[in-house]
């Protein structure tokens, strides 16, 4: 029994391995967390300088935001108030290889955050950022987190060597400068961002970076030193592949990557909305210093 | 001919280029009977928006160190003129003339910051203040 | 309508500029024909300021709409040394106000537009916004409540972060239309793409993507902070109107209505280094008439640049102001009487 079994198994996978032979490589070699796959040889039309235009509202599907690495779904903040609102769905992470190599005493720091991401405390200047998922007090996400929040984006492409990102959440913008020599002159929210073409790739070098962004709810973080590099890739007239290379020797064993695709919202007429949460945030951040005869 | 030197006075009221301006009120916030001036060593400076801090040490006479913090403008500003955070560097003596916060914390804005030579901290040495300089 | 930081000052003129060219926007353009972009936009990308003396209103004894040279001369300075911040007259009840000094804040502020005009409205002829309408009961009543929270904030006294305005909590800014100068961070970018001309203003990092393809404003119900735009082009002119304000009060100009309020701005590059910027508002409900506005906004250095302005992140003065407005009243002050801190008081 356990012999024909085998015999079975091995001409299967005989079968399998000619047929993949004789196929074009349509599908690549699957491997857990790996960029996403898609069929070789689209090229997308061009604007008026040859570059590949990237103009549109885009959006990811993937559920990186509550965690970038693989999870499962959960119950959300205050569970015994709203149920199932706002809990954690469950997600196939993003990460290339699966995990994020921290350095023995940064995974420590995560899982710190991650206690806290709830909790807040505004009441010295000093230790104002200590506690406290930043998009929960509605802080501008930074990079890579900007891309695959649950929430729209507009690429603002011309001819000049300016390229505008226009993300829903919070309105943050961040403008990509082309070919760009000069550094980060100070650290933003935002991050600065110098752009070149290579090949029909956008690639997006990103660096002084706010230290206190994160990069998901579940306290995944990173340094002053952070470095990201973003490539957008059109893939279809409805799909962009966006992978970033994140490097930060502070938090990080080696550099790291994640990738996923990205879809062109394609609603008649869509536009950007607005998401504008600061208000949405002030009573968790401020409530408490208000005149109590005043509630 | 007319003259417009009697306009200084109508001018006083209807400057107003902007109403709806994004600026709290100063003497809100900061007393005009507390007028300081000290001089401290920065220690660092935020290059944050909407203002831009910069924390002090000021020694007092009996020895112990007082930690200040002045609110300053945007730091684009001065961002726009080619300053870096490198400007203004920790260990660097600076002269703070301002008003205290009305809640008596060691809080000040930043009316004028001086380096003790005189020189206006983060003018440069073309001093024009001009929007941006060539370097 | 208060305004601390304008109001009071005086000091030392610092006459900046030397070397700043004088900018061209606002006089009678000789048909400047803009180059387009490959599209066949008219081409308004670039880096703008805005930043001017020249007030909103015509000064109340000033009977003219444009100045000789001279007398542009004598505008200036007067202008100049009224808003300088390193003026030291006044007292400290003034100086206090003057904070932070000229180095932080917009040098082209201190120059009049090109065309010498005495005000920025160019309608009414009298330069100045229109008599305002008798508000209705209810909108008194919205008014009294904002007016007595922005009077408790300018005490030092706020009770709740409501108490404070829409800009100080960071919430909008300089981005709610209409665009008006102010004392710093002055710089709108344009940006364009097939479709669209975007124009992201510095405070607060937002952007206005606008279609100028001639599709339909959201439909009524939908509102946003910065309304909802559409643009067109008649000739070399963008004009773009903007409806579905937000009902928050204390948004819009002046406390215009959002309900009945309506703007249109144009957008005319003049010269390769000056747009016009004109804007024409109207609110049955607050101004008895439309009034119109023409501010040049000229083309910056190459190298000067646009920089991020986040705000709400590092806001730290929200606590200070009501922490502060904690201790003061547990010191018995209130509104109507404040005095300054005695010796041995808590701190």
């Amino acid at each position: 029994m356990q012999r024909r079994r085998t015999v079975a198994f091995l001409a299967g996978a005989g079968a399998l391995a000619v047929l993949s032979l004789a196929l074009p490589p349509l599908f690549g070699q699957p491997r857990p967390n790996g960029a996403p796959q898609f069929a070789a040889g689209y090229r997308a039309p061009r604007i008026a300088d040859g570059h590949p235009d990237l103009n549109g509202i885009w959006q990811a599907m993937v559920t990186a935001n509550w965690d970038l690495q693989d999870h499962e779904a959960k119950a959300g903040p205050h569970n015994e108030l709203v149920g199932a609102y706002g809990a954690q769905p469950a997600g196939q992470g993003i990460v290339e290889g699966g995990e994020i190599p921290y350095k023995p005493d940064a995974l420590a720091k995560k899982n710190t955050r991650f206690e806290n991401r709830l909790k807040v405390d505004v009441s010295s200047d000093k230790t104002w950022h200590d506690l406290g998922d930043p998009e929960m007090k509605c802080y501008m996400p930074g990079v890579p987190r900007a891309t695959y929040m649950p929430f729209p984006f507009q690429i603002v492409q011309g001819t000049s060597p300016y390229i505008l990102m226009a993300y829903e959440f919070t309105s943050a913008t961040r403008i990509i400068r082309m070919d760009w020599k000069q550094q980060a002159p100070t650290d933003s929210w935002m991050g600065w961002s110098r752009g070149r073409w290579d090949g029909d790739t956008l690639v997006v070098d990103v660096t002084g970076q706010r230290e206190e962004t994160w990069f998901d709810r579940a306290g995944d973080y990173h340094s002053d030193a952070l470095h990201v590099v973003e490539r957008y890739t059109p893939v279809s007239p409805y799909h962009m592949v966006y992978e970033a290379t994140i490097e930060d020797p502070n938090v990080f064993t080696r550099p790291w990557k994640i990738s996923f695709p990205l879809y062109r919202r394609m609603e008649k007429n869509v536009q950007l909305l607005e998401f504008k949460c600061v208000p949405f945030t002030e009573e968790l951040l401020f409530g408490k210093f208000i005149k109590q005869a005043a509630r | 001919m007319r003259t417009f030197r009697s306009l200084v006075a109508a001018l006083s009221f209807l400057i107003v280029a902007t109403p709806a301006l994004p600026h709290h009120a100063f003497n809100a916030e900061f007393d005009a009977n507390k007028p300081v001036k000290f001089k401290g060593v920065v220690t660092k400076m935020l290059w944050v928006n909407p203002h831009a801090w910069i924390y002090v040490d000021v020694k007092k006479p009996d020895g112990t160190v007082e930690e200040w913090m002045i609110e300053t403008g945007t730091p684009n500003t001065l961002l726009r003129r080619g300053l870096t955070k490198e400007s203004l560097p920790k260990g660097t003596e600076i002269v703070v003339d301002g008003y205290q916060s009305k809640d008596g914390s060691h809080r000040a804005n930043g009316r004028d910051l001086t380096l003790p030579n005189g020189q206006t901290v983060f003018l440069g040495s073309s001093g024009t203040g001009a929007p941006y300089e060539k370097k | 309508m208060r305004n601390r930081i304008f109001a009071l000052i005086a000091a030392l003129v610092v006459v900046v500029g030397v070397g700043l060219v004088v900018p061209a926007a606002g006089q009678a353009p000789k048909t400047y024909n803009p180059p387009k972009t490959p599209w066949g936009d008219p081409d308004l990308q670039g880096v703008w300021n805005d930043a001017t003396s020249t007030p909103l209103q015509r000064p109340g004894n000033v009977g003219v709409g444009v100045l000789n040279d001279e007398e542009a001369e004598e505008f200036q300075k007067s202008l100049a040394h009224d808003l300088t911040r390193d003026r030291r007259d006044g007292g400290n009840a003034a100086d206090v106000n003057r904070a932070y000094n000229e180095h932080w804040m917009d040098a082209r502020r201190l120059k009049i537009t090109a065309d010498k005009r005495t005000s920025l409205i160019v309608d009414p002829p009298d330069g100045r916004i229109p008599p305002l309408v008798q508000a209705s009961p209810e909108r008194q009543k919205v008014q009294a409540a904002r007016a007595a929270g922005a009077a408790r904030f300018a005490a030092g006294l706020p009770d709740h972060y409501t108490d404070m305005s829409w800009p100080v909590r960071c919430v909008v800014r300089t981005d709610v239309p209409p665009y008006l100068p102010t004392i710093y961070n002055n710089d709108f970018q344009i940006f364009q793409s097939p479709g669209y001309v975007t124009i992201a203003p510095e405070m607060i990092h937002s952007a206005r993507i606008i279609p100028v393809d001639g599709r339909p404003h959201l439909n009524k119900g939908l509102k946003q902070w910065l309304g909802d735009t559409r643009g067109h082009w008649e000739g070399s002119t963008l004009v773009v109107e903007t409806t579905n304000f937000r009902a928050d009060e204390g948004v819009l100009f002046q406390g215009a209505n959002p309900a009945t309020f309506t703007i249109t701005e144009r957008f005319t590059r003049v010269a390769p280094d000056a747009i016009n910027y004109e804007f024409t508002v109207a609110d049955p409900s607050t101004w008895t008439k439309p009034w119109t506005a023409l501010i040049p906004w000229n083309k910056v250095d190459p190298a000067e640049q646009m920089f991020e302005y986040a705000c709400h992140e590092d806001n730290f003065d929200i606590v200070h102001f009501l922490t502060g407005a904690r201790l003061r009243e547990k010191n018995g002050e209130t509104v109507g009487q404040q005095r300054p801190a005695r010796a041995g008081e808590e701190r």
